[in-house]
């Protein structure tokens, strides 16, 4: 059992890449996976955060991530909603962050993660999708990380957002997935 | 096998649409907002050939489906939480009509405090109403517990309008995979429409709810009774044939390593899917722990409840709702009253309400209480189990901060 959380803020399509990652890996991959959103007084900007539950066989938990073994922060900014993205965490937790600058990486290697991926998902969305909604090319760099593989990856995007935006988005995943750092 | 990724609330819809339900009026109400929504769209593209009634409010809901299926159509609607508790007058009317309407409720509190969040009160508030309930572990239950009620309701021994139960945002708002069956087994599985109680021909008028007088009144409620009853075996049917065709298997209520348990908790809804991860990680460490999931509330299917729970046994009863001003919960009272005869000892939680989340170590606490109950070590007994220790000191009053 592999579990996961993700966090950033309302408007960047957390949910949302929860259920592409459940589906990438749910139905090309031949696993099983839940979302578990965290749904509150939402409102764009406001940080949040969804677990995702996968497995080889049915989950059977229901139940919010609480020690995952995955985090990715889509929006760094949630540090400044004093969001302890680090919560729960162990020796071998990964991260995928969606920052480049060295300052910030070192900031979130704080919170005590040995490995973190990191990529410009941000600058990425917007070259290929021409929109700032990271979600999409960040789940590349999930990708990289050896949680999903690219290709199902790439068949969720289009089955959740459609031939075209789903192509651009699969695109956006596929560059970040090749051109991420592992830090 | 056919799989999609779907949420419950989209589930759901997907069920009412394999239904081939022709009415449909909802009124839209967190968390279950997305299935009419869901169910519109799909009217509005031809998937679904219905009618889609647009209602003011959740009383006018029931009463269009109510109604509808009177005059001869299955008739769908869904609703959650305030939502059901506005329809309370009208869920008499299906049930004492004995129209088999099956409505997907999405599990939530009632408001105040308000809340948009899970909790079982909404529908237990419903549970004297004659309406058949079910609950969903998950969403592929959800799915198939609303094929399986709609056959169940229009069973000409029954004849009892069903709600399918599925906790908010844990099962509405939850990604899940899920096995789609094929819509011509569907078709014969669940069977056409027919009205076998009343009928429609303006050349010869019925007459349906007159005012029933107190030499008819109590042989209706008692006619009602006895459907309910003869529901178990019907629901029985259902399953098995079900299983056979589809080849999920389901029962009123389900043992989980409960043959030699020590200790046994009964729950319904999603935290039975934790209960069990958590059964077989203290089965692993050697402790013999058991769960009793409930999936029909209503018929109660009390006679499993004493098969399946060993005379020896220390029960848990997991209510998801605050039983307020009684001894328990609306569940614990079940299940005592079945146990009545039995000698077990029967300790009530409350838990999970408004939306807390129901974590795998709250049910290992629950266990471990249990078990020391069992082993006479200690009778420590936390009924509100996750309840904070600042309860009295949360919204005192501040004037002018």
């Amino acid at each position: 059992m592999i579990k996961v959380k993700f966090y950033g803020t309302g408007g960047q399509g957390i949910v949302t890449a929860g259920k592409v990652l459940s589906q990438a890996v749910s139905l090309y991959e031949d696993k099983y996976a839940i979302t578990v959103p965290a749904y509150g007084h939402e409102r764009r900007g406001a940080p949040v955060n969804t677990s995702i539950i996968i497995d080889t066989e049915p989950v059977l938990v229901n139940s919010f991530v609480y020690e995952p073994d995955y985090v990715m922060v889509l929006d760094p900014g949630v540090l400044i909603h004093n969001v302890d993205v680090g919560a729960g965490i162990h020796e071998d937790s990964v991260l995928v962050l969606n920052a480049v600058d060295p300052d910030i990486v070192e900031k979130f290697r704080g919170f005590g993660f040995k490995t973190i991926y990191c990529a410009d998902g941000t600058g990425t969305a917007l070259e290929h999708i021409g929109l700032p909604i990271p979600n999409g090319s960040m789940l590349g760099v999930l990708a990289a990380a050896g949680l999903v593989g690219i290709d199902a990856l790439e068949k969720a995007l289009i089955d959740s957002f459609g031939q075209k935006a789903g192509e651009k988005n699969a695109k956006a995943a596929r560059e970040c997935y090749e051109n991420h750092k592992k830090v | 096998m056919k799989y999609k990724m779907l949420d419950g609330n989209t589930a759901a819809a997907e069920a009412l649409k394999m239904a081939r339900v022709k009415v449909i009026a909802s009124y839209p109400i967190t968390p279950q907002t997305v299935i009419p929504e869901t169910l519109s769209e799909m009217v509005e593209s031809g998937d679904l050939d219905a009618q889609y009634v647009r209602v003011e409010s959740e009383h006018s809901a029931l009463s269009v489906v109510t109604c509808a299926a009177m005059a001869g159509v299955r008739s769908s609607t869904a609703t959650a939480s305030n939502g059901l508790a506005l329809m309370h007058e009208v869920v008499g009317m299906t049930a004492g009509n004995r129209v088999p309407v099956v409505m997907p409720v999405v599990n939530r509190g009632i408001a105040a405090p308000w809340s948009l969040w899970c909790e079982h009160v909404d529908t237990m508030c419903e549970r004297d109403m004659g309406w058949l309930q079910f609950y969903c572990q998950n969403v592929q239950e959800v799915l198939d517990l609303t094929l399986i009620a709609f056959r169940v309701s229009e069973d000409a021994r029954v004849l009892l309008p069903s709600m399918v139960c599925m906790d908010g945002f844990f099962l509405s708002h939850s990604m899940q995979k899920v096995s789609m069956p094929e819509q011509g087994r569907v078709d014969a599985y669940i069977g056409e429409y027919k009205n076998k109680n009343v009928y429609l021909d303006p050349t010869d008028p019925m007459f349906l709810s007159d005012l029933t007088g107190n030499e008819e009144y109590t042989e209706m409620r008692y006619q009602q009774k006895l459907a309910l009853d003869a529901s178990v075996t019907v629901l029985e049917e259902a399953f098995e044939e079900f299983h056979k065709e589809f080849g999920r298997k389901y029962e009123l209520v389900e043992g989980y390593r409960t043959e030699d348990a020590d200790v046994v908790l009964v729950a319904l809804g999603s935290m039975c899917g934790t209960a069990m991860y958590v059964v077989n990680k203290m089965r692993e460490e050697g402790r013999k722990v058991g769960l009793l999931k409930v999936t029909v509330f209503r018929p109660f299917p009390a006679e499993y409840i004493r098969r399946l729970v060993g005379e020896q046994a220390v029960v848990g009863v997991f209510d998801r709702s605050a039983g307020l001003g009684g001894e328990g919960g609306p569940v614990w009272y079940e299940v005592c009253s079945a146990l009545r005869n039995q000698g077990n000892q029967v300790f009530h939680y409350v838990g999970g309400i408004g939306g807390r989340d129901v974590r795998a170590e709250t049910i290992e606490k629950i266990y471990n209480e249990l078990l020391a109950i069992k082993a006479g070590e200690s009778g420590r007994h936390t009924e509100w189990i996750d309840v904070k220790d600042n309860a009295l000191e949360l919204r005192e009053v501040a004037k002018n901060v």
